[in-house]
């Protein structure tokens, strides 16, 4: 690995972090992995991008990763407003969130849902796992109805597909990936940040811990056995002219993304529309009703309006505005006492 | 019959939805052309139409602000309240009814002026009788009062704007109410009003209005805010100033303005703003704080920078959203779990609430923490007088914020948390810059902001965070003190009372009382406030809520020498504060102390 730079002459330990401290083999490591890669792949400068987090193992994560960026590890279920204020300050910044299935399915399932209506402008990673790990071990929401964790009783609630609810509330980039499926969620990583607008993708995270065991339908092997992949999944950068990319023996097609890159999609078996959400929809229901999960690109929808472009605020972000552009002139203050003392 | 000039009380009782809210504003306005101290205020319902609200008007040549202890000129618009509003009504009262309510008027002892208000709108525009007929109990005022036709046409154009229709509408029936006066009824009451020479530099505004603007001059760039009495037109108002005041050449804005999902959220990206190195702002009242009081302490903790507004109404839980209460001052003071302590500017009147608008940002980003106004929907929703707002005498301060390597290059053995400078405040990097990266947290960190439980690093920036607050004791405003010589009684007092307490002192020195007045203007305290208490015998901490939130922190926080000197007096039923009712309860809790 040693001198090999991306295209911003930057080494990949550029976008390494710190050691991580979760269990030995958490699928969360794999994916911040993934992201350190992803990242360098883009050749996104460091300094421009974002760490957000709430609360939880997942949400630990950031620490891991990145460590030339800035960063917020927030509070549980709070990341998404936090992100939606740090956009407003400054619009420019790439926002990289990581969350966990407590984080959003739960204490923080109305600022997800709230986050995703206005369309941020961010990558938001679901590091789902179906159990709270630090308070060892309860279900989370997103566990499955009859899934059974490592010890105690079978998980009886149904669960709350994320995917599902991101579809019918509008997002414009949906996803689902595993974190044992590094090629696919590397090309889904690499595509989200080249998303403009909220991209959301919910990566089954197995918790070696707490919910590894056969009978977890988030377990490693579970999951292993039973991923239906829509499609095989590459991702052609905007500086690698796609007339350069070797073209697939079978059924593809490409979607162009906000920056100029494409997320190239491989038939499997059959075509899967990303731009028809109801076929997205169907293929959550068709997998959950045969306890399978489905992964892929679910939904995409290019040049929906984001939350800053909906605002209207001037071109240089707000934090760096000089104070001129802050307080209004002394004569703009007189002529409106004038006003009121007529 | 001797003549009462520039010294009544008017109640206006109507229901809520009916349109009464412009006639008495006009009313209002047309009063205070005319020179004299006039004050408004609203009594109103949690509810859009139909239950009762009442509107009470004070002219006082005293300047007295409050609602007065007594009524002089009852108008009755309202069946629902109407028995009630006469009972309550002392001889001689002047009573002014719509006779088309069809209600009963049993008493001798009143002067009685009737009109068939709303028979007499209708002559005009049957559609809008309703409406209209509030305008007719102005003119009968008018002509009652004998404030001029052009005064309150004046008045009508300004509440109006510029509608032509509804200005000539209103005009028409302030004249037939002024007629029907003239040539019905026949003055049997005193109350005059003369002109005063008016004070050109004087308007009037709610204070929520103020803060608005106050705001704006302060740099605000985002605001993110939930609905809720008595904030929501404070919200309403910056939003409406941003297209005016905060948008360059292009039509593009310098603020944002986010109407979260709720008052999580809302503080939350308050937060992400002061993070990202921005100005992001929040108001809410004593409901909306309980939610946010999470993310306050991760704001006080990691150091983020933000204000919050809390126009306050009465609690606790929902309470009455539409009353007023000073209920929430220990709550703000140290919300939030653990250890915490915050700054808390306190104006007392309109144009404190521009001035301290602007002056929050300032605090939060030298002090890179959560920065809290306190008003209250009394102060914040009511029409108040001005007497002009000064434009901001100092620049923006945006604190320690390293924006180049050159500026960070300065700072030697920096860290995000390390106490550089002595004073508590560290140095801090934004994101995007590439400068010192790190990841801010609500976890225990070390003065590089790496993840720490150690027990002497949790503590030494505990220790180092209330220095820093600590450290903002003489440089927040500091109290205004009006002091007897005679140094016997003091009264401390703070925010809304300002508007009640100087006839509360008049009435206390009718008693051969003087006593000497503090008004509180931020927390954490100044050390003024010790040396006041020191100078006085007694101290009575006056507020308006049960417990005596101020003076349990005051307890807590002057000498403790000074603690036996301090009497609280604190008591709300939400309604403002009447001055007779809190200078009875002073009297009273000197002289039960006196006899123990």
């Amino acid at each position: 690995m040693a001198g090999k730079v991306n295209k911003l002459n930057l080494p990949m330990d550029d976008y390494r972090g710190g050691k991580s401290t979760l269990c030995p083999g958490c699928g969360h490591d794999a994916i911040s992995n993934v992201i350190i890669n992803a990242a360098w792949q883009n050749a996104i400068e460091p300094a421009g991008i974002a760490k957000m987090s709430g609360i939880g193992c997942s949400s630990k994560t950031p620490a891991y990763f990145l460590s030339q960026s800035h960063g917020f590890n927030t509070a549980h279920g709070r990341m998404p407003s936090v992100t939606t204020g740090a956009n407003m300050a400054n619009k420019d910044l790439n926002f990289l969130a990581v969350s966990g299935d407590g984080d959003t399915a739960s204490i923080g399932v109305g600022q997800f849902i709230h986050a995703i209506r206005r369309n941020l402008n961010m990558l938001y990673i679901i590091e789902n796992n179906g159990v709270y790990g630090l308070t060892k071990g309860q279900y989370s929401a997103t566990a499955e109805e009859g899934s059974k964790k490592r010890k105690g009783n079978p998980n009886l609630m149904k669960q709350i597909d994320l995917c599902a609810m991101a579809i019918n509330l509008g997002c414009s980039f949906v996803a689902r990936s595993f974190s044992g499926s590094r090629k696919q969620l590397t090309a889904l990583v690499r595509a989200g940040m080249s998303h403009r607008g909220m991209a959301i993708i919910d990566v089954i995270s197995p918790c070696v811990t707490f919910n590894n065991n056969d009978e977890s339908y988030k377990s490693f092997r579970y999951v292993k056995n039973n991923d239906t992949e829509l499609h095989t999944l590459d991702y052609i950068p905007h500086f690698n002219p796609i007339e350069e990319v070797e073209v697939p023996s079978g059924g593809y097609k490409d979607v162009k993304l906000h920056d100029g890159s494409y997320i190239r999609l491989e038939t499997i078996s059959e075509e899967h529309d990303v731009s028809d959400r109801v076929m997205a929809l169907e293929a959550i229901h068709k997998a959950d009703v045969k306890e399978k999960h489905v992964t892929g690109l679910l939904y995409f929808e290019e040049g929906m309006e984001t939350l800053d472009e909906s605002e209207n605020l001037v071109d240089t972000p707000l934090a760096n505005l000089p104070d001129e552009m802050m307080r209004p002139d002394k004569k703009s203050l007189d002529n409106l006492l004038t006003k009121f003392r007529s | 019959m001797e003549k009462i000039v520039n010294d009544f009380t008017i109640n206006i009782a109507t229901a809520n939805g009916t349109g009464s809210q412009s006639a008495n504003l006009i009313l209002l306005n047309s009063l205070f052309r005319m020179g004299t101290h006039v004050s408004g205020k609203n009594l109103f319902p949690s509810n859009i139409a139909g239950l009762p609200t009442w509107y009470i008007v004070r002219v006082s040549d005293h300047g007295y602000q409050a609602p007065g202890d007594e009524t002089h000129i009852q108008v009755l618009m309202n069946i629902d309240t109407w028995a009630d509003d006469l009972d309550e009504l002392s001889p001689g009262t002047v009573v002014i009814y719509n006779t088309d309510v069809k209600a009963p008027v049993e008493r001798d002892d009143l002067v009685l002026y009737p009109a068939s208000m709303t028979q007499m709108a209708r002559t005009l525009n049957p559609k809008l009788a309703k409406l209209v007929s509030n305008m007719i109990y102005v003119g009968i005022m008018a002509e009652m009062l004998e404030i001029p036709q052009d005064i309150i046409e004046d008045a009508i154009s300004k509440q109006f704007g510029g509608k032509e229709k509804a200005i000539e509408i209103n005009s028409q029936a302030s004249i037939l109410g002024r007629e029907h006066f003239k040539n019905e009824l026949k003055k049997k009451d005193p109350y005059y009003v003369e002109v005063r020479k008016r004070d050109e530099k004087q308007f009037l505004i709610e204070g929520n209005d103020a803060l608005a603007l106050g705001s704006i001059y302060g740099g605000i760039n985002m605001l993110s805010w939930y609905p809720i009495t008595p904030s929501s037109s404070l919200a309403e108002s910056i939003e409406a100033y941003v297209p005016k005041l905060r948008t360059d050449k292009d039509g593009k804005a310098t603020c944002a303005v986010i109407q979260a999902e709720d008052e999580l959220a809302a503080v939350g990206m308050v937060l992400g703003a002061g993070w990202a190195g921005a100005r992001g702002m929040t108001c809410t009242s004593g409901p909306g704080i309980s939610l946010m009081s999470e993310l306050i302490g991760l704001s006080y903790y990691s150091e983020i920078p933000g204000v919050i507004w809390d126009v306050t109404r009465v609690g606790p839980s929902t309470g009455l959203p539409t009353r007023t209460q000073q209920g929430d001052i220990s709550m703000l003071y140290e919300a939030s779990h653990g250890d915490t302590q915050h700054i808390v500017l306190i104006p007392g009147n309109v144009d404190e609430c521009f001035e301290f608008g602007w002056k929050a940002f300032d605090y939060a980003e030298k002090y890179q923490t959560m920065v809290f106004g306190f008003t209250d929907l009394d102060l914040g929703m009511n029409q108040w007088v001005s007497n002009g707002f000064e434009y901001p005498d100092t620049p923006i301060n945006r604190g320690k914020v390293l924006r180049t390597k050159e500026e960070l290059a300065k700072i030697k053995n920096y860290g995000r948390y390390r106490d550089i400078d002595g004073d508590g405040i560290p140095y801090r990097t934004l994101p995007g810059s590439g400068l010192e990266p790190i990841l801010s947290r609500g976890t225990g960190h070390d003065e590089d902001g790496v993840y720490s439980e150690k027990a002497d690093i949790y503590r030494d920036n505990m220790t180092r965070l209330k220095r820093k607050i600590e450290g903002a004791r003489g440089d927040l405003p500091q109290p205004i003190l009006r002091e007897e010589k005679e140094l016997d009684v003091g009264i401390i007092y703070y925010g809304s009372m300002e508007n009640t307490i100087q006839e509360i002192d008049d009435i206390l020195e009718s008693t051969g009382m003087k006593v000497s007045q503090c008004r509180v203007r931020a927390l954490p305290l100044s050390l003024e406030i010790d040396e006041f208490v020191r100078r006085h015998d007694k101290v009575i901490v006056l507020e308006i809520n049960r417990d005596g939130q101020m003076y349990g922190i005051l307890r807590k926080e002057i000498a403790t020498e000074l603690v036996p000197k301090l009497y609280s007096v604190a008591f709300s039923d939400g309604l403002p504060p009447r001055a007779a009712e809190y200078a009875e309860a002073i009297i009273g809790t000197l002289e039960s102390f006196e006899v123990s």
